[in-house]
């Protein structure tokens, strides 16, 4: 490792100011403002809580539903990924479920809801192709769908990605040890997967529990902790003490999960080395998981169908006849390029500072020996846990008279604040596998640090570098929780300004713009895709 | 691929500054258009623009549509420092929040309505609640026609009555108004509370809830807003409105300029005149009540039974009302 350099102090006391004055720092005053009240500090706030019977209701119903949303999730992700790795399904079938699983991670979770009451309501696409009502999705039932259908993604990447660290050889030793299909089942696939069971549960939940988009779009007769808070904060009678112990509220379970977490990571297990070994045929298991994945990845996506469907029809689901008017109607209204406009402008910002904070944190962590750089990793540990909603209501506390207030800054910065774990340890994977002594080689030829990284290090991790611009750029395009109590009139993006339409009810508008941030998504995810492979071919 | 790289950078860099330069000319261009906030429904909303455009203002403000809970939240917490320069929004909430703030500017122009007004607003709107009934379902499931609230608290109308709720609803005070003005707070607690059993799942947090549940003849009969049923029943569906003895209340929906003391509250200020003076034509079609002088309504727009509530309406008055319905709620 290099000697310390200048410049590295100085881009990490930047790094850790940022991290302080907008993380930490609302965070703070989250916790003072929780405790505080008319006659000073307290706990009357936690008290006065527990005596509103709607916010027991809300716990509760957050607690059910989330869990029952974490449970089918990791078994549907389970499944899939046990399919693509563990049976001899045909292969492009394979890449084919791979890519669908992921569509939904590129819409706002806002627009699930209204996809689900357009195709499960009285008078919704899938109701009527099946003739009848199936349930109904006002409460329990609809929070649940869309849940489960905004966390099988990340559920399935993770259990997809510690599906490739098994060793499937020990598959073919139990069996030819004369074990029988359960227990060969329990010990070569159960076992070395049982963390990360735990942790597609736990992430299911966390991210169901502090989810506001769904409920918002669902939620209606049924409370749930999210739309409680929204209702504290933004009500007709706003209480901000209030809100502020909601969200610490919010904050606990948020914490004890990321705590599991790692304490699951101890029950992985890793083989010394993989070898790829061919799986014996088995004709039964492959029907049955092809028709299990399909049907799992079909019922995800039949839900949105009606999303590309309604906008192009006259009056869906009344008048079917084929038109273009509310699509020329969205994008004739100012008002919607602007906020189009508006959240490109947001999503590229959070791209580019995102990354270039992200990286340079993990430089530093893993590439240098800098005193205290471990703080990064607490850093990045706190970004993880703080659930968006939580962190824009400490923004909207701490930042409310300022003249951050209502910019485009503050939905950069709690975009970057927010999205920062990911990335980050994308880096320090990346950069962690380099050999460690590029920088001294560089220095010894007479290169600066900033020139060997630039000339060495970042070429080598470009994948890498393109693949965190990409989950920032998304992740911003999407977000609804961490900004809709940061966003105002004229820093309006498109997935607040769905918020806005639904107040009148407008679907055919709310499809029309899930549809542009939905393309929009896709091309940088295709173009990032496309830029990765080209790399890696070379 | 090194190229590839910094291709993608200096693109991203240049997109970036790109889309940064026209936002911060935008952004400047921004500062001076005036915001506007409003509660209003659609064909508000719609009517407004009209006039705004017709007035030669396109392109000079943005217009952000909040819910009536969310607006007055913002109104009560914010005071002058709202984003917002023009509002139009609940009388009782800007009388509300002129008091706590003292945050709205004088009109500088003239009105002629019919009722005096304070003059830091002016009323633009007015919606009156009445409740009405789908008849086909009436006679099919053998109901007697109601006329007045208290028969829908009735046993036999159980589930099948639609109201809104006034924790979300200002639709949904006009029904606690007519309750309290006509029992009185002790019987009007025991009418409330069976009004709310007989609702069961179709306590709506939309004043439009109740009459889509009655057009879609999930319910029998509901209470909301009249000239919705008025419209509806025009249309030739199987809709009536029956003008309730406990009387029709309303609530007026006005126009205030936020004193920011600068030239976008002076632009402000000529804006409320232009959607005062252009707007009212439209917005007395779909909200039929005479507010200013020369204003003429058909016979059918007049309601049975107009009254007032004996005290001011006031965002104290509502947050009581308030607790009356939660009590009425979960008392027995």
């Amino acid at each position: 490792m290099p000697n310390v350099k200048p410049e590295m102090r100085v881009i990490f006391v930047v790094i850790l100011s940022l991290f302080a004055a907008f993380l930490f720092l609302p965070l703070l005053i989250l916790f003072a403002r929780s405790f505080e009240d008319e006659q000073g500090i307290s706990i009357a706030n936690y008290m006065s809580i527990w005596s509103d019977r709607n916010m027991i209701e809300a716990s509760f119903n957050s607690l059910k539903v989330s869990a029952a949303a974490a449970f089918i999730s990791t078994i549907l992700g389970f499944m899939l990924a046990y399919a693509i790795h563990c049976t001899n399904m045909y292969r492009p079938l394979k890449s084919v479920l791979k890519t669908a699983i992921v569509v939904p991670m590129l819409l706002p979770t806002i627009t699930y809801g209204f996809a689900i009451i357009y195709s499960l309501g009285n008078q919704g696409l899938l109701t009527k192709l099946a003739g009848r009502s199936l349930f109904d999705i006002y409460g329990f039932n609809g929070l649940l769908i869309g849940y489960v259908i905004y966390t099988l993604p990340s559920a399935f990447l993770l259990l997809h990605n510690a599906f490739q660290s098994v060793d499937k050889k020990f598959i073919i030793v139990s069996k030819l040890m004369g074990d029988g299909t359960l227990r060969s089942f329990a010990n070569t696939i159960l076992r070395p997967l049982i963390g990360t069971l735990g942790g597609a549960f736990v992430l299911s939940f966390i991210l169901s529990f502090t989810d506001f988009g769904i409920p918002a779009s669902l939620g209606g007769a049924y409370p749930v902790v999210a739309t409680q808070l929204y209702q504290v904060m933004l009500g007709s009678i706003p209480d901000f003490n209030q809100g502020a112990v909601i969200a610490v509220l919010m904050l606990v379970p948020a914490m004890f999960g990321i705590w599991l977490l790692k304490r699951l990571e101890r029950l992985n297990f890793h083989y010394d080395k993989l070898a790829d070994t061919e799986l014996p045929r088995h004709r039964i298991r492959d029907a049955a998981f092809g028709f299990i994945s399909i049907a799992t990845v079909l019922g995800m996506l039949s839900v949105f169908a009606v999303m590309f469907i309604a906008p192009w029809l006259t009056a869906f689901p009344y008048d079917l006849t084929f038109t273009l008017k509310h699509v020329i109607s969205t994008f004739q209204s100012s008002d919607l390029t602007r906020v189009y406009v508006n959240s490109l402008f947001v999503a590229l910002l959070t791209a580019l500072f995102g990354t270039l904070i992200a990286y340079s944190a993990a430089i530093l962590n893993v590439r240098t020996s800098l005193m205290g750089r471990s703080a990064l990793d607490i850093v990045s540990m706190i970004s993880n846990t703080v659930p968006g909603m939580v962190l824009g209501i400490s923004y909207l506390l701490l930042f409310n008279g300022s003249s951050l207030k209502g910019t485009f800054a503050i939905l950069v910065i709690c975009n970057m604040m927010h999205f920062f774990t990911t990335p980050y340890l994308m880096a320090k994977n990346a950069l962690s596998r380099m050999n460690p002594s590029w920088e001294t080689t560089g220095e010894l030829l007479g290169d600066s640090w900033f020139n060997t990284v630039w000339r060495v290090i970042l070429p080598n991790s470009a994948s890498t570098v393109i693949e965190m611009a990409s989950y920032f750029f998304i992740n911003a395009m999407v977000t609804v929780s961490g900004i809709i109590f940061l966003v105002s009139a004229q820093t309006s993006v498109v997935a607040s300004k769905i918020k806005e339409l639904q107040h009148f009810g407008k679907f055919n508008e709310i499809f029309v713009i899930s549809l542009l941030i939905f393309f929009t998504n896709l091309i940088i995810k295709l173009l990032c895709d496309y830029l990765q492979k080209r790399r890696t071919v070379n | 691929m090194k190229k590839t790289l910094k291709c993608v950078l200096l693109t991203l860099l240049t997109i970036s500054l790109a889309i940064a330069a026209t936002g911060c000319g935008k952004s400047e261009a921004d500062a001076k258009k005036v915001v506007i906030y409003t509660n209003g429904d659609e064909e508000a909303v719609q009517a407004m623009k009209t006039s705004l455009t017709n007035s030669g203002f396109e392109g000079q403000y943005v217009l952000h549509s909040l819910g009536t809970s969310e607006l007055g939240g913002k109104l009560l917490a914010e005071g002058k420092n709202i984003e917002a320069d023009l509002i139009t929004m609940s009388s009782y909430f800007i009388e509300s929040s002129q008091n706590k703030h003292a945050m709205f500017k004088e009109l500088s122009f003239e009105t002629d309505a019919l009722e005096t007004h304070p003059s830091f607003y002016a009323p633009i709107l007015s919606i009156t609640g009445t409740t009405f009934v789908n008849t086909e379902l009436l006679e099919q499931k053998g109901l007697p026609r109601p006329t007045s609230i208290a028969d829908l608290t009735k046993p036999e109308f159980k589930g099948l009555v639609s109201i809104p709720d006034i924790m979300h609803s200002s639709t949904g005070w006009l029904l606690i108004q007519a309750i309290i003005s006509e029992y009185g707070e002790e019987s009007g607690k025991a009418i409330l509370h069976d009004l709310i059993t007989n609702a069961g799942p179709h306590l709506e947090s939309s004043g439009s809830g109740p009459i889509k549940k009655i057009q879609a003849g999930e319910v029998a009969a509901g209470f909301g807003l009249r000239h919705q049923a008025v419209a509806a029943r025009a249309t030739g569906i199987p809709i009536d409105f029956v003008d309730p003895i406990e009387g029709n209340f309303s609530l007026t929906e006005s126009i205030a300029v936020v004193n920011k003391d600068n030239e976008t509250t002076d632009l402000a200020m000529k804006m409320a005149e232009a959607i005062l003076k252009g707007a009212r034509k439209d917005l007395i079609v779909n909200y039929p009540v005479a507010l200013y002088k020369g204003e003429t309504i058909d016979q059918v727009d007049k309601p049975a039974y107009p009254k007032g509530f004996a005290k001011p309406l006031t965002v104290e008055l509502l947050q009581e009302h308030q607790q009356f319905f939660n009590t009425s709620k979960s008392g027995n």
